[in-house]
């Protein structure tokens, strides 16, 4: 870690945007945005092999169910409207093609176009994923403020929540809050994707163990940050202990945090699926678990397309938020 | 794992919760009261609203509201009239006319006429709508002549006397033709019926929103009201987690909930707020099929010793605490020529079972206890879905035990749904968990005939999955859907099913069951006879 960084207060009059400095700059922009294209083909390779290589038959996952009874004719229309008789190369081929297109194919399982699946899920999802993020953060972020370096016992106890809170299972987590709060005092309903009200409680049950783990971490950084001298200078300066916390600390602390919360998008999304079931909320998470076990190829690249581009876009974000809260990367813009 | 884990919680906590709340609202009236809404819970989701596609247990729950058939039957397995109002079967038994109502509209504003006959039967037939239990329940049809406006003659290519109890089941439900015009996709989303309800709203994973056909007057005879359903709404909610199911019934947020979990039937019998509606479904019944085309169970000897292993009663009382009865024969109780007669010829028997495995070359014993021969353990594979229902799965680890004290290796194999499909396509299992709903004694054609070894099912799959192939059982199966006589058919099926008993094919544990549970605002829900579908038309809250 860099002790000499200057204070991040000090305005720094911004450089002139050199032609140099935009070359770098746009250099920097495409080579990234190739290598997001590569991640994006990687994981619709990677899953088509998947997808293939696993046993069992297309066909049949089609018509699936314990008591189908198709007639060959069924059968043969199947394999016809789904081009599942062509070799594989020629499939993969035919997928890439569309992929670049924009025609993600038809979800077979759910005989719906896999962009309208899609479309449907994708909003309920992130409203999940973001309020989860937010509340996670908020929660991680008054533990600690208040208590990193109070007194003894809050210290303790903050640490102490932020640990709990970690170690809660999501699972049981949202069973108890169902329990209580929709099923005993009726404050909240018990299920559904409708309304404000019912993303409460899977909220809550997501954002509780993630806020124990950014606090963990942003507690550590804090707790190193506030022995940097610039806290010490900051305090000569006639500051006060909020400010110093809030203005010069937190800065600091919060970039582990910030490059976690990259990876927590991502599992928010592609994880959710035990709080989107216990809570019956529609969502990606369900819907890849669903793709998957019928072996819906069309479905399941979709879905994994999609969240490798919501990790591609978190990276992007995270990556800007970086530059903006970081104080050595705005002092040196 | 986590299912598990998930279940042993909640039952804890929805346990405590359902305490809460017995203070009374108002009583139940005897009487029906018209309006409001209810919300029923089912664990799982359509994969389309159209039950002529695919064709699997949640969408006939679905359909049941919204369709209506062209025949009825009641719970004793009769035969009645529905949107057809009599019929008559041509003396060869290939020819059904069909005499339909004048005055049914589907929601659509269609008229209901011999094209809309022609329409439905056509569409189930046809390749491209990929029907697997419709379809496959008329695989005789040869087409429909439209004798006038309201007068269809359906064509078969053979004899087949089940075919007017087919009918009866709401997969092969009546859909107006304008609907069934549309792309196969299209019409999955929102199709149309004649029925007590229409569907208004399909939100994927949240719910199905269904509305009051205030026309509706063709209601059949098994109902219990004439005119427009009572309800105004059906709010059919999935909710796949089975605790939250009846944690939300106890809480009265759901006022029906399918699939009552096994562990909360007890609780919800004591339960002054709930009722339990329940009813064992006709058809073949939840089982563990043999594969007869390879070793070990190529000899019936080993056959008999592996379902004489299984203590089926002993584990269907420590996985349903003893709510579940045990199923012994080839068919379920409910079954039309069902007969009680082998319901114990293959109880569990562990000295019986020893002897056969002596008397097969099954001797020796490896030093896990598993019997061996020529030095081979005595292995039975048994592919197992991943979307099994966790009591089905702990049924038949509870069958394994017996089955390790007898010196079989039985082994569960998990796998995805389709690649069991693609097991058993190739016949690569000694065992294959399933089950068959209908409403004929037909369906012992289905799986024990040699007619559905081939290329019947999906990806060469078949519905004969124990491989067993008789001439003489087939030539009965035929003969019985040429019979018209109820009385001489039933002596049939009565040999078709010792056949089958005797020959050692199925280990059958418990019927397939519909078990509801239901709050105290809800009144009035109703099995339909033909699968034991829940029917709302009768339905009514108070709330």
């Amino acid at each position: 870690m860099s002790d000499t960084s200057p204070f991040p207060t000090a305005p720094a009059a911004p450089p002139a945007a050199s032609p140099d400095r935009l070359h770098v700059l746009a250099r920097r922009i495409l080579s990234r945005c190739l290598g997001s294209v590569g991640v994006l083909l990687a994981a619709a390779t990677v899953s088509f092999l998947a997808m293939h290589m696993m046993p069992g038959d297309i066909v049949s996952a089609i018509l699936g169910g314990p008591a189908a009874d198709p007639t060959p004719q069924t059968v043969a229309a199947a394999v016809r409207e789904y081009g599942l008789d062509r070799p594989l190369p020629v499939q993969y081929g035919l997928y890439l093609d569309r992929l670049l297109h924009g025609n993600l194919g038809t979800s077979f399982s759910q005989h719906l176009p896999v962009i309208a699946v899609l479309r449907a899920e994708l909003l309920p999802t992130l409203e999940l994923a973001a309020s989860a993020l937010v509340l996670a953060w908020l929660l991680a972020l008054a533990s600690v403020l208040g208590t990193v370096r109070r007194r003894s016992w809050l210290s303790a106890l903050g640490s102490g929540l932020e640990t709990v809170g970690a170690a809660l299972p999501q699972f049981w987590l949202g069973l108890l809050l169902l329990w209580l709060f929709a099923f005993t005092i009726h404050l909240l309903p018990p299920a559904g994707s409708d309304s404000v009200a019912a993303l409460v409680l899977p909220t809550v049950a997501l954002a509780v163990p993630l806020g124990g783990f950014l606090a963990q971490v942003t507690r550590e950084a804090f707790e190193i940050a506030l022995d940097q001298p610039f806290v010490l200078t900051a305090r000569a300066r006639g500051l006060g202990d909020w400010s110093v916390r809030t203005r010069h600390v937190l800065r600091h602390a919060l970039l582990p945090g910030i490059s976690l919360s990259n990876w927590a998008v991502g599992a928010l999304i592609g994880n959710a699926v035990v709080i989107e079931t216990i809570f019956s909320r529609k969502g990606i998470g369900r819907q890849l678990v669903l793709g998957v076990s019928s072996q819906d190829m069309p479905l399941t690249i979709g879905i994994v397309l999609l969240v490798s581009l919501t990790y591609v876009v978190a990276g992007f974000l995270t990556d800007a938020l970086y530059v903006l809260v970081d104080p050595r990367l705005g002092a040196r813009r | 794992m986590t299912r598990v884990a998930v279940a042993a919680v909640a039952g804890v906590l929805l346990l405590l919760g359902g305490c809460h709340k017995a203070a009374t609202r108002q009583a139940a009236s005897g009487r029906p009261v018209r309006g409001g809404t209810l919300v029923f819970a089912a664990d799982r989701e359509p994969i389309c609203l159209d039950p002529h596609v695919g064709g699997n247990m949640p969408q006939v729950f679905v359909a049941a509201q919204y369709l209506d058939s062209l025949v009825s039957m009641d719970e004793h397995g009769a035969i009645g009239p529905w949107l057809a109002t009599g019929w008559e079967v041509s003396p060869d038994g290939l020819t059904y006319l069909f005499h339909l109502r004048h005055d049914v509209v589907f929601t659509d504003g269609t008229p209901f006429t011999a094209d809309a006959v022609k329409a439905n039967l056509d569409h189930m037939a046809n390749p491209a709508t990929q029907s697997s239990t419709a379809g496959g329940y008329i695989r005789q049809y040869a087409g429909t002549t439209i004798v006038d406006r309201y007068t269809a003659a359906v064509h078969l290519s053979a004899p087949y006397a089940a075919f007017l109890d087919v009918l009866a089941q709401g997969f092969l439900g009546i859909e107006s033709p304008a609907a069934l015009r549309r792309p196969r996709d299209e019409n999955c989303q929102s199709p149309v019926g004649s029925g007590p309800f229409r569907i208004v709203r399909w939100d994927r994973q949240n719910e199905v929103v269904l509305e009051r056909n205030p026309a509706y007057h063709w209601g059949p005879p098994t109902a219990r009201h004439t005119g427009p359903a009572w309800l105004d709404r059906i709010e059919w909610k999935i909710v796949p987690e089975a605790s939250v199911r009846f944690g939300s019934l106890q809480a009265g947020e759901v006022d029906v909930i399918d699939d009552l979990p096994p562990e909360d039937e007890t609780p919800a019998r004591s339960n002054p707020d709930l009722s339990l509606l329940a009813s064992d479904r006709p058809g073949n019944p939840t089982n563990g099929t043999l594969n007869t085309r390879r070793a070990p169970f190529d000899d019936i000897r080993v056959r008999e010793a592996f379902i004489r292993s299984a203590d089926i009663e002993g584990a269907l009382g420590s996985v349903f605490f003893h709510h579940y009865r045990r199923a012994g024969g080839p068919l379920s109780p409910t079954t039309p020529d069902y007969s009680a007669d082998f319901e114990h010829s293959k109880d569990y028997d562990p000295h019986r079972a020893a002897l056969l495995l002596d008397q097969a070359g099954w001797t020796g014993r490896d030093a896990d206890g598993y019997r061996t021969r020529n030095g081979r353990r005595l292995v039975v594979h048994v592919p197992v879905a991943a979307t099994m229902w966790e009591a089905d799965r702990n049924l038949w680890e509870q069958v394994q035990a017996t089955e390790r004290a007898s010196g079989f290796d039985m082994r569960l194999e998990p796998a995805s749904e389709a690649a069991v499909y693609a097991r058993e396509g190739a016949w690569n299992y000694d065992l294959i968990l399933g089950y068959w709903n209908t409403n004929t004694p037909d369906v012992l054609r289905i799986i024990f005939s040699s007619q559905f070894l081939g290329a019947a099912g999906v990806a060469g799959s078949h519905q004969n999955a124990s491989g067993f192939s008789d001439p003489a059982f087939d030539a009965l199966a035929q003969q019985a859907l040429g019979t018209p006589d109820p009385a001489q058919r039933a002596a049939i099926y009565h040999r078709m099913q010792a056949i089958v008993a005797s020959q050692q094919l199925q280990i059958t544990t418990y019927p397939q069951t519909t078990r509801l549970g239901i709050y105290r605002t809800a009144h009035g829900v109703r099995l339909e006879p033909s699968l034991r579908v829940t029917s709302l038309y009768d339905a009514w809250v108070t709330k």
